[in-house]
């Protein structure tokens, strides 16, 4: 049996499609509960446990073995760094992390700029790349309002729509990276099925390219 | 005043049973290597820190807790046995009647980042090869570690394929050329990172897919001069799985796995658990775990580099994860 993580949140319907599109339908997938299985199909050829688990837990569950693969943010795996395996980046499902102000370019200032973030190891790596020099503040939800109610000059977050920037008169002022649903493996557990997540991966890629 | 129970982050305490069954597993290793004629040695836990800086790469220097003695010398705590065991035999290599079958158990100290099953302070068992043929050194070590692996493990667990126990052959820089070939000076590195990864889209890129998928190419010659040595893993893997696969252990070659344990300096990154190989690389894996069992290879650079000549392989094993294995076994 292969148990595979699934995220909860704006991960899960990608990463439903995308397997569904590759051969492993996951209809009655009940969003409401932790453990599920589900025949695997052919495709794997064994029995798959399914677990349905916060975005940001997942990659512990992977690294640890609990969980022998998922599909989670590249986001999430940026910020946490675990040690799993990256096979494929799915298409369906991406994002950008921008940097956003107020304006449309970034505020001058004789100090320090602020940023108010999610990702705070992330952001500080990208931002120190692009010599910006940055205060970082780590907000858990509602990045947005940092700049809004001046806890920071900037926010560096996740932009999907834009919808959010609009509705608060806020500006994309860079693409920092491009974030995708991420396939991830444990190391122990790419080497016990590889050919099963192989076949998996190449059923992956094949449908995304058909859907191209 | 109240006096706290706590460690340092990355430190444990072993209490009781567990103590046993880590003694036993110890004392049930130790016979089966002296049995084959190893010697242990006992090495010190401190030592000078400058001899290491050309032995070891950036990364793991960084890990060694290093400080000022009164003395005013710089010393580190242990943080592997073999570039140890090295340092202190090169210069009597002379002396020394070839081939030396060594091997040593002792805790390691690395300030390294805490991941599942990670500690800072472990204890690993290990063996070293020194002298002799090295195609028949490498087979006879990479034996030995399959049959300490066994041992540890306690008898045939059943589960089927899934189940078994993966040991994965490789060698450093084998996918050299053809990163160099595809990404150039530039980027050769970043894309091993990626291959190491199992990213299949950088591998396709590089027409390596089938690298990542089954751990090597049906066209040997995109390896370049690689090849022959790929064959005879190759012929290796063949071997070993004729005794081994009936014991639940299977034995495959992945060339991805030691991707970025490149040796072409124009690849630009030597990372992987030890940085220091540069022939037979391997890796042994349980189901369910966190990190390799256990790591070997050939390192005889380490020799050059300390101006002797000697061919040498050897292996180590993590005692905390070999001791979980004979408890699931039992």
């Amino acid at each position: 049996m292969i148990t595979f993580g699934l995220p909860k949140g704006r991960n899960l319907g990608p990463a439903r499609d995308a397997l569904a599109a590759a051969g492993v339908g996951l209809a009655d997938l009940d969003a409401s509960r932790l453990r599920q299985r589900f025949s695997g199909e052919e495709l794997l050829g064994v029995e798959l446990e399914v677990l349905l688990l916060k975005d940001w837990d997942l990659p512990l569950y992977v690294e640890h073995g609990i969980v022998d693969c998922a599909i989670v943010g590249s986001d999430v795996l940026e910020e946490t760094q675990p040690d799993v395996f990256q096979p494929l980046r799915l298409r369906d499902g991406r994002s950008r992390l921008s940097l956003i102000a107020e304006t449309p370019q970034l505020p001058r200032r004789s100090g320090q700029l602020r940023a108010a973030t999610r990702y705070p190891a992330w952001a500080a790596r990208l931002l120190a790349a692009r010599n910006l020099h940055v205060e970082v503040l780590h907000l858990t939800s509602s990045i947005e309002l940092g700049p809004l109610l001046d806890l920071t000059d900037v926010a560096v977050d996740i932009v999907q729509t834009g919808t959010t920037l609009r509705t608060h008169d806020l500006h994309e002022v860079e693409i920092l990276a491009q974030v995708a649903p991420t396939f991830v493996v444990n190391r122990a557990s790419f080497h016990a099925y590889r050919r099963r997540l192989s076949r998996l991966l190449g059923a992956l890629e094949e449908a995304e390219a058909a859907g191209d | 005043m109240k006096i706290s129970a706590g460690l340092p982050t990355g430190v444990s305490a072993s209490l009781f049973d567990s103590v046993k069954r880590r003694r036993r597993l110890e004392a049930l290793l130790s016979g089966l290597l002296e049995e084959r004629g190893f010697a242990e040695v006992l090495l010190p836990i401190l030592d000078y820190f400058e001899p290491y800086r050309p032995l070891l790469q950036e990364r793991l220097l960084k890990q060694l807790y290093r400080f000022v003695d009164r003395d005013g010398q710089l010393l580190a705590l242990r943080g592997d046995f073999t570039p140890m065991l090295a340092r202190l035999l090169a210069p009597h290599l002379d002396d020394l009647k070839l081939p030396l079958r060594l091997y040593y158990r002792g805790d390691v100290v690395r300030h390294q980042p805490l991941r599942p099953g990670r500690m800072r302070e472990y204890s690993q068992l290990g063996a070293e090869l020194l002298g002799g043929d090295p195609d028949e050194a490498d087979v006879a070590m990479l034996t030995l570690f399959l049959d300490l692996l066994l041992a540890a493990r306690g008898e045939e667990s059943g589960g089927g394929d899934d189940a078994a126990l993966r040991v994965v052959l490789g060698f450093a820089g084998a996918l050299d050329e053809a990163l160099l070939a595809t990404a150039g000076d530039g980027a050769a590195g970043e894309l091993a990172l990626r291959i190491a990864s199992r990213d299949r889209r950088a591998a396709g890129r590089a027409r390596l897919t089938e690298v990542v998928e089954r751990g090597y190419p049906s066209d040997l010659s995109v390896l370049g001069g690689a090849a022959e040595a790929v064959t005879d893993l190759l012929a290796l893997r063949d071997r070993l799985a004729e005794t081994y696969e009936a014991r639940s252990v299977q034995v495959e070659v992945d060339l991805a796995e030691f991707a970025a344990a490149a040796l072409d300096p124009r690849v630009g990154v030597s990372a992987g658990p030890r940085g220091y190989y540069d022939g037979l690389m391997f890796a042994a894996y349980a189901p369910g775990t966190a990190l390799a069992l256990g790591v070997g290879g050939r390192y005889d650079k380490v020799f050059r580099s300390l101006s002797g000549d000697c061919s040498a392989v050897g292996f180590s094993f993590g005692l905390d994860l070999l001791t979980e294995l004979g408890d699931v076994g039992a």
